[in-house]
C-alpha cells in the first residue's frame, strides 16, 4: 500500500512536467488553432539561452525573467514571419511548418550548443531537504513543479475567462473575420498567443533542466507525453491539460511498476487511445459545432 | 475529368515506363554510363519502395483527408509479416509480400473503426500512439520468438532465383521485384482515385455532411481509405524488409512517420504526381541537404558541416511557405495561370514565388 502510494505521488510529479508541456500546447491550440509540434524544441532552445545568460554571470531570477522576455519575443517572431504566410493555407500546412521549427531549433541548438550535456542549477527555492507527506517522500523540485504547472493554468484559465485580452484571442481563433469586425485585432492576437505559449514553454524547460541536463535533444520524450496529456485532457481546456498530465504520469509510473518496465510507455498511449474512443475530444474538450 | 489522357502526356508516361523497364541496364550503355551507376539502381528501388508507401498515406491523409501520424506502425506490420513469413516458413518473396499486403490492409480496415470517431489533431496523436506502442509490442516476450525481439530480424540477402541467374545481378533483380508493383500499384491508385471511391473520398473530405447528402456511407468510405492506406504501406514495408535484409522494431519510428507527411504536402496532397514527387524527395533528401551544403559558398568556412538539420528546418519551412500546394499543385497552379492568359490574354495574378522574384527586381 505505501509502494502504491509512493508511485502515485511519484507519478503525480512526473505528470505535472507533462502538465505543463500541455499547458503550452493548449494555450497555442486555443489562440491559434494550431498544434505546435516545435513546442518542445523551443523550450530547449530558450533553456539554452537562459544557460548562456546564467554562464555571462547573471543573476539566476534576473536571467529567468530576461529568459521569458526573449522567449515571448521569438514566439511572437514566428508567428508574425513564419506562421502568417501559411495561415489561409490548408489547415496541414501549418502543422508541416511547426514540423520544420522542431528541426531548426534542434538544427540549431545543435550548431550552438553543439558537445555534452550542460547543467543547469535549481533555482533556490528548490533546495533542501525532501518532503514526506504520510507514507510519500516528494522531493522539493518536484514539489515546485506540481505548484508551478497549477499556478499557469490558474493564470490561463484567468486570461481566457475573465479579461478582455483572453476574450479577443479566443474570438481571433474561432472566427477571425467577426472578431475584425468587431474590432479585434487578430494579427496581434495570434501572435501574443505564440508569444504566451513560447513563455510556458520556456519555464517548463527552465524547471526540467536541472533533472534532465541540458541538451538538445531532451524536450523529445516530455513534449510526447505533453501532446498526449493535452489530447488527454482536450485541447482547448486548461484544467483537461493538468488532469491528462497527471492522469498520464501516474498511469505511466503504475504501469512500470507493476506490469513491466519496458512497457510503461506503451500502457500510457494505449490508455489513451481508449479514453480517445469513448471521448473524442478528450476528457475536457468541447466538440466544436460545425466542424467534421 | 477525361479517361483518356491528352496526347503529350501519354507519350511522356509511355517514355517514362520504357525508361523505368531498362533503367538497371542503362549504365552499361555509352552514354548513360558517365552519369549512372549501380548505386542509382539501388536509389531507384528505394524510390519505389516509397513510392508506394507514400502512395498509401496521399490516399489516406490527401484523399479522404484523414491526418495520419502513424503510417510507420502500418509500414513496420507488413514489413514484420513478410519477414517472418519468408524467414520462418519460406515463403517465396512474392507470396510473402501479397499476403502482408493484404493482412496490413485488413488491420489497417480494422483500425479504422476505432478512428472513426476522431478527426484533426486528436486522430493525429491517436494515429502517432501507434508508432509508439507498436515497437513495445515488437519486443513483448510473447512474441519474442517470431519478431526477434529488440535483436530484430536478419534475412539471408535477396539474391536471383535459379531460374534467372547470369541473366540479371542481385541489384537488378531487387529492382523489378520493387520496380513492378510500384508501377501497377500507382496505375491502381490513379483509378481509384478516379472511381467513385476516389471521388467519395473527396466529397468526405472537402464537406463530410455534402457526402452523406449524396448518400456516400462515410463510416464505410474512411475505413476503406484505412484500409487501402495500410495495404499500400504493408506491401512497401513487405518490400522493404526484402531489400534492406534487416529489420527492427526502431526501424520506422516517429521521425519517419513525420517526414512521410512532410513530404506528400511539399510533394502535393491529393495528386499521384504529387506522390511521385514525394518519393524522389524523400529519397534523396540527404543527399539533397548535402548539395545545398556544397551550394554555399564558403561554407567550409563558416563550419556549415554542423548546421545540416538546421539547414534542413529552414528548407522544409520554406518550401512550406513559397509552395503552399506542394510541386504537383505549382505545376498545376502554373498551368491553369497560362491556360487563363492565353484565353483572356491578361495577365492572370502571379504565384507567390513569381512574386518574390518580382519585388526583388
Amino acid at each position: 500500500m505505501a509502494e502504491l502510494i509512493q508511485q502515485v505521488a511519484t507519478g503525480l510529479s512526473t505528470g505535472s512536467l507533462y502538465a505543463i508541456f500541455a499547458l503550452a500546447l493548449v494555450l497555442i491550440y486555443r489562440s491559434t488553432r494550431v498544434v505546435n509540434f516545435s513546442q518542445g524544441q523551443m523550450a530547449m532552445f530558450t533553456t539554452f539561452v537562459a544557460w548562456s545568460l546564467l554562464n555571462w554571470g547573471l543573476h539566476f531570477w534576473f536571467a529567468f525573467f530576461l529568459t521569458l522576455l526573449i522567449a515571448g519575443v521569438m514566439g511572437a517572431l514566428v508567428e508574425k514571419a513564419l506562421m502568417r504566410p501559411v495561415e489561409n493555407a490548408p489547415s496541414l500546412n501549418a502543422v508541416i511548418l511547426t514540423l520544420g521549427l522542431l528541426t531548426l531549433f534542434g538544427g540549431l541548438a545543435l550548431r550552438i550548443w553543439a558537445g555534452e550535456p550542460k547543467t543547469f542549477p535549481s533555482p533556490g527555492v528548490f533546495e533542501g531537504a525532501p518532503l514526506t507527506l504520510g507514507p510519500a517522500t516528494i522531493s522539493r523540485p518536484n514539489i515546485g513543479v506540481f505548484c508551478t504547472s497549477v499556478l499557469i493554468m490558474v493564470a490561463i484559465y484567468m486570461l481566457f475567462n475573465y479579461t478582455k485580452v483572453g476574450l479577443a484571442m479566443r474570438g481571433a481563433a474561432q472566427n477571425r473575420v467577426a472578431s475584425q469586425l468587431v474590432g479585434v485585432r487578430v494579427g496581434r492576437m495570434l501572435a501574443l498567443g505564440w508569444a504566451l505559449s513560447a513563455m510556458v514553454g520556456a519555464v517548463a524547460g527552465m524547471l526540467l533542466a536541472p533533472t534532465l541536463y541540458l541538451s538538445p535533444s531532451m524536450m523529445m520524450g516530455v513534449l510526447l507525453f505533453g501532446f498526449a496529456a493535452a489530447v488527454l485532457g482536450g485541447l482547448d481546456s486548461p484544467l483537461g491539460a493538468i488532469v491528462g498530465g497527471l492522469v498520464l504520469g501516474v498511469t505511466q509510473n503504475l504501469a512500470g511498476t507493476y506490469i513491466g518496465s519496458d512497457i510503461d510507455i506503451a500502457v500510457a498511449f494505449l490508455a489513451i487511445i481508449l479514453v480517445l474512443i469513448v471521448r473524442p475530444t478528450g476528457l475536457f474538450g468541447k466538440q466544436a459545432i460545425g466542424s467534421d | 475529368m477525361t479517361d483518356v489522357l491528352p496526347r503529350p502526356r501519354a507519350l511522356l508516361l509511355i517514355l517514362a515506363l520504357v525508361i523505368l523497364a531498362v533503367f538497371p541496364y542503362l549504365y552499361t550503355w555509352p552514354f548513360f554510363g558517365s552519369f549512372l551507376d549501380p548505386f542509382r539502381t539501388f536509389q531507384a528501388t528505394r524510390f519505389a519502395i516509397w513510392l508506394i508507401i507514400l502512395m498509401g498515406l496521399n490516399l489516406l491523409t490527401g484523399y479522404s483527408g484523414q491526418i495520419s501520424l502513424g503510417h510507420g506502425a502500418f509500414i513496420a506490420v507488413g514489413a514484420y509479416i513478410a519477414a517472418i513469413l519468408m524467414n520462418d516458413y519460406s515463403v517465396p518473396v512474392f507470396a510473402a509480400v501479397l499476403a502482408a499486403g493484404v493482412l496490413t490492409g485488413l488491420v489497417g480496415f480494422l483500425i479504422g473503426i476505432p478512428a472513426l470517431r476522431l478527426s484533426g489533431p486528436y486522430l493525429a496523436i491517436a494515429t502517432l500512439a501507434l508508432v509508439i506502442v507498436l515497437p513495445n509490442i515488437i519486443k513483448h516476450r510473447l512474441v519474442e520468438d517470431w519478431t526477434g525481439g529488440v535483436m530484430g530480424i536478419s534475412l539471408s540477402t535477396s539474391h536471383v532465383p535459379g531460374s534467372l541467374e547470369g541473366m540479371t545481378t542481385d541489384y537488378q533483380w531487387i529492382y523489378y521485384t520493387c520496380m513492378v508493383p510500384a508501377v501497377i500499384m500507382t496505375a491502381m491508385a490513379w483509378s481509384v482515385t478516379r472511381s467513385r471511391v476516389g471521388r467519395a473520398f473527396i466529397a468526405l473530405r472537402d464537406s463530410k455532411l455534402g457526402a452523406q447528402q449524396m448518400g456516400i456511407d462515410v463510416s464505410l468510405y474512411r475505413m476503406t481509405a484505412f484500409g487501402l492506406c495500410a495495404l499500400y504501406a504493408g506491401t512497401g514495408g513487405a518490400l522493404y524488409v526484402y531489400t534492406a535484409g534487416y529489420l527492427g522494431p526502431a526501424t520506422f519510428d516517429i521521425g519517419i512517420s513525420l517526414t512521410m507527411l512532410v513530404m506528400i504536402v511539399l510533394g502535393g496532397l491529393a495528386s499521384i504526381l504529387g506522390t511521385i514527387f514525394a518519393a524522389i524527395m524523400m529519397t534523396v533528401r540527404i543527399d539533397f541537404v548535402d548539395f545545398v551544403i556544397g551550394m554555399i559558398p564558403f561554407g567550409d568556412r563558416i563550419g556549415i558541416d554542423t548546421s545540416r538539420d538546421a539547414l534542413f528546418g529552414l528548407l522544409l519551412i520554406l518550401a512550406i511557405i513559397f509552395t503552399p500546394t506542394g510541386v504537383a499543385g505549382s505545376i498545376r497552379e502554373g498551368r491553369e495561370r497560362r491556360e487563363a492568359r492565353r484565353v483572356t490574354g491578361t495577365g492572370a495574378p502571379p504565384s507567390r514565388l513569381a512574386r518574390l522574384f518580382r519585388r526583388k527586381a
